[in-house]
């Protein structure tokens, strides 16, 4: 809905007027003196958003509020760019006003920490920290690291709850809309699938409980790119941790609704009073692909690995002082409690056979194929490009139901046609509303609906002295069109947000926080209470 | 000057632009904003980790060693490790080289054969209806991207026809090799061959049969094919025999530089029916600022360019005796 205000109407006409009177005195250009009483003009917003080649939904979107910020007075310096430049110049360089990206929903991120804590607490404020906006406010702090601390569930719930709450007030970020929506598969070929919480048909439950029809022991799954690595040692992205979650296992799992639910480990930790020690206990005469007993050693060994060699996860093992064994039990002494504890370390760590690992000198280097896991698929080989193999691991506690499972990567149209030709059986990405509407006009097909929990969102970089007021940031936030984005934009899918915890995550999602929903005469408003005033020509400027 | 001393100095000239190639790479892919950790920033806890990623990459050294170091890399003939797949850059390249030098070679030979053949036919039958059509039907494919002619043929044959596979290079889940004979003489690529390969061919096939027309109009006037003419020797003959024959010089260097241009594949066709080849590759390591694969990528497309440029000199010195060296 276009909102027409009073303001922007008299604008219009005090421009034209403007015009009009300097053409009839013929001296077009000349102040006419309605000016005077204003400040310094606001600066340009430099506003950084993907290209249309690298990202037509969010493209579409940038243009869409650039053209709003102009309608009530902003200049907007429209800056369109592929992908890693986005990121490199926005999150490293930090050269933004206003930047459009997106973060991916996995499972760990379904646990609030990542989201309140890394993204918005002024530790995480330096170049390439994931609190790009710089949003450094102390009392937000304090509350950010009470709810990592606090174990209780329903008191850490309160502390989350403000945490967002405050974070719709002061608007460091405008989160726009959790961009869930369909994966297609092929219905004849598989009798059911089990899309999961912000990952779809990519989701662990899916590809350890989809039913493959009578006769079907293949399963084919597209995605649009290749594996980069199988070694959690090195940089890894989303898609290669979704397939070594499958060759390797971990004491927890999320299970579909995002909590943690015990693996390979018999039950929920046991966890001290002061929250400070974590005790597991794994299960007896589990397996490695290769025979060998997994032990409460290799438990032991893989969180040391993990803890000296993985970029990623080391992280999340800072907290640890010592580790102690004993029969299948084992114990994680922290130097502080931890509330995230269980999701960012136990559900994430894989356990590795240490009668391989031990003997490799330098494990972020190991590239090969010796790929021994203990988890419910073996994997078999692998050409990059072309595709994965993986087979069903017979001796799994819980093996799935597939005999066969082939990963395809390639470029997402392709693969969309091929699912059409059924030639391959799932397609991890999301259709585009076109394709959609054509695969569910065929009866072979079907679409797999899932939520996610990642976000498409508007980051404010506070650094900077004219994004540094709360007034402007919040007009900014009533230009985004946010309904337009998911229901004509995305055809539907997705769910619009205001908060940085999805509303799929129940447990911790504040409904209660302020909503910014497109309105230009709110927008008008927020500007009007922080002082700003327009000119004659429409442009927005600083009070006097 | 001799013969000898002209190869000489065009294998020193060879020499020059090929340093000349390396070092603009190396610039250009330094001044491309980001580096082969940006991807990543996300997915980095800490800057620090990011840091120490750099720092193991050599990218924090000062850009006269790390060109110094790349070239010493060059000339034992090494590219290094690939920065997003960390592994050896010549295990990554060699089997999605071997991939598009299959495709587009076939792409090619099909292209050139029947482009040959169309093209002195059409120069032949000046002024016919066969002639004006087929040079519309030639600017058409000239002008078509190459997607779309790619989408057409899958429209017919995939999608209408249902008699051939939409795209791969083989059945999935079949054993994975890297035996050449294994690989590529099976009926199963042969099937996933012919759409990528035909999508070239009618993309390619314009030169050669432009070309090819234009040349024949020129050897046509000339007197000797009237005399043979006049000696009473069947059309066919005089056509493919005399003028035909005469008319391929100019070819000889097109089908060189498009030997060499080969060698990057087709990114556009690789895309589109999901050919693990190289062109896809060079593209994709660009936008992941992974140089090694990016450089050497470029580097054998850029060399067999200009070899093939060479050779197409060297070929049509001894081809046309009034050509002259200088």
């Amino acid at each position: 809905m276009r909102t027409n205000s009073r303001r922007s109407f008299l604008r219009s006409v005090g421009a034209t007027g403007a015009v009009g009177t300097a053409a009839l005195a013929g001296c077009a250009g000349v102040d006419t003196g309605a000016d005077e009483d204003l400040g310094e003009p606001v600066p340009e917003i430099q506003f950084v958003f993907q290209t249309a080649g690298a990202s037509p939904d969010r493209n579409e979107l940038g243009h869409l509020v650039a053209d709003n910020l102009e309608e009530i007075g902003f200049e907007v310096d429209r800056q369109e760019r592929e992908f890693d430049p986005l990121v490199q110049q926005s999150v490293v360089e930090q050269d933004f006003d206003v930047s459009l990206l997106g973060w991916g929903g996995t499972p760990e991120r379904i646990d609030p920490h990542i989201f309140l804590m890394d993204m918005h607490h002024s530790d995480f404020s330096m170049e390439g920290g994931r609190n790009t906006p710089g949003y450094n406010n102390p009392e937000y702090d304090e509350i950010a690291e009470m709810q990592a601390q606090e174990v209780d569930e329903d008191a850490r719930r309160e502390l989350v709850f403000e945490a967002q709450q405050m974070l719709s007030e002061d608007q460091p970020r405008c989160y726009i809309a959790n961009e869930g929506g369909d994966h297609p598969y092929n219905s004849e070929r598989l009798d059911s699938v089990n899309p999961t919480l912000g990952e779809g048909l990519n989701g662990f439950w899916n590809f350890l409980e989809l039913e493959p029809a009578d006769g079907v022991d293949e399963v084919t799954f597209g995605y649009g790119a290749d594996i980069i690595s199988l070694n959690p040692m090195q940089d890894l992205a989303t898609p290669d941790r979704q397939f070594i979650r499958l060759i390797y296992d971990q004491l927890y799992r999320f299970g579909e609704d995002g909590d943690p639910v015990p693996w390979l480990a018999v039950d929920e930790p046991e966890i001290s009073d002061d929250g400070t020690a974590f005790t597991v206990e794994i299960r007896e005469g589990h397996t490695f692909h290769d025979g060998e007993e997994v032990t409460i050693d290799d438990v032991e060994f893989s969180f040391e690995l993990f803890a000296e060699h993985s970029p990623t996860f080391q992280t999340y093992l800072e907290g640890i002082e010592e580790m102690e064994t004993s029969g299948n039990e084992i114990t994680f002494h922290l130097d502080e409690p931890d509330a995230t504890f269980v999701s960012n370390a136990l559900a994430q760590i894989y356990i590795f056979p240490e009668h391989i690992w031990a003997g490799i000198d330098d494990p972020t280097e190991q590239g090969d194929d010796e790929y021994i896991g203990s988890g419910p698929f073996v994997f078999e080989d692998w050409e990059r490009e072309v595709e994965m193999q993986l087979r069903r691991f017979d001796d799994h506690f819980q093996p799935p139901n597939v005999e066969r499972l082939i990963r395809v990567p390639g470029d997402a149209g392709t693969l969309i046609d091929q699912i059409e030709a059924h030639e391959i059986d799932m397609f991890g990405n999301e259709p585009t509303p076109v394709q959609a509407e054509r695969i569910a006009d065929d009866p072979d097909l079907g679409l797999a609906t899932f939520e996610d929990i990642g976000h498409v969102k508007l980051s404010y970089n506070m650094r900077r002295d004219h994004m540094d007021d709360v007034h402007l940031r919040r007009a900014i936030s009533y230009c985004v069109p946010k309904e337009t984005f998911v229901e004509d934009i995305r055809g539907g899918m997705g769910t619009v947000t205001h908060s940085p915890i999805a509303q799929a995550v129940e447990n911790w999602h504040n409904p209660d926080v302020r909503q910014y929903h497109e309105n230009l005469e709110a927008a008008e408003e927020e500007l009007e209470a922080g002082g700003y005033e327009w000119g004659s020509d429409g442009r927005l400027y600083y009070g006097e | 000057m001799g013969l000898r001393e002209y190869i000489v100095r065009r294998i020193l000239q060879l020499v020059f632009t090929l340093w000349a190639f390396v070092t603009l790479l190396f610039v250009l892919f330094r001044m491309v904003p980001g580096d082969p950790t940006t991807r990543f920033v996300m997915e980095y806890p800490t800057p620090e980790a990011r840091e120490q990623r750099i720092e193991e990459l050599g990218l924090n050294e000062p850009l006269h060693v790390q060109y110094i170091e790349y070239m010493s890399q060059l000339m034992r003939g090494e590219f290094g490790d690939s920065t997003h797949y960390r592994e050896p850059v010549s295990e990554l390249i060699f089997p999605l080289f071997l991939n598009t030098i299959v495709l587009m070679f076939t792409a090619l030979i099909i292209a050139y054969t029947f482009g040959v053949i169309f093209g002195a036919a059409m120069g032949w039958l000046r002024g016919s209806r066969f002639e004006r059509g087929g040079i519309v039907a030639t600017l058409m494919a000239r002008s078509s991207p190459e997607f779309w002619i790619g989408v057409i043929l899958v429209w017919i044959f995939v999608f209408q026809l249902g008699v051939l596979p939409r795209s791969g290079i083989g059945g999935y889940g079949d054993e994975l090799t890297m035996n050449v004979i294994d690989r590529y003489v099976n009926v199963d690529f042969l099937r996933h061959l012919i759409l990528p390969a035909l999508t070239g061919a009618i993309y390619y096939m314009a030169t050669p049969a432009l070309l090819m027309r234009n040349t024949m109009l020129e050897v046509l006037k000339a007197d000797f094919i009237e005399i043979k003419k006049a000696e009473g020797l069947p059309e066919r003959t005089v056509l493919y025999k005399h003028a035909a024959r005469n008319s391929v010089l100019p070819l000889v260097t097109v089908v060189a530089i498009a030997t060499g241009a080969a060698m990057g594949g087709s990114v556009i066709i690789e895309t589109v029916f999901n050919w693990p080849g190289i062109g896809r590759e060079m593209v994709a390591s660009v936008t992941r600022n992974d140089y090694p694969v990016a450089m050497a990528a470029f580097f054998l497309m850029g060399t067999a360019v200009i070899v093939m440029n060479f050779v197409a000199d060297l070929a049509y010195l001894y081809l046309d005796p009034r050509v002259k060296y200088e």
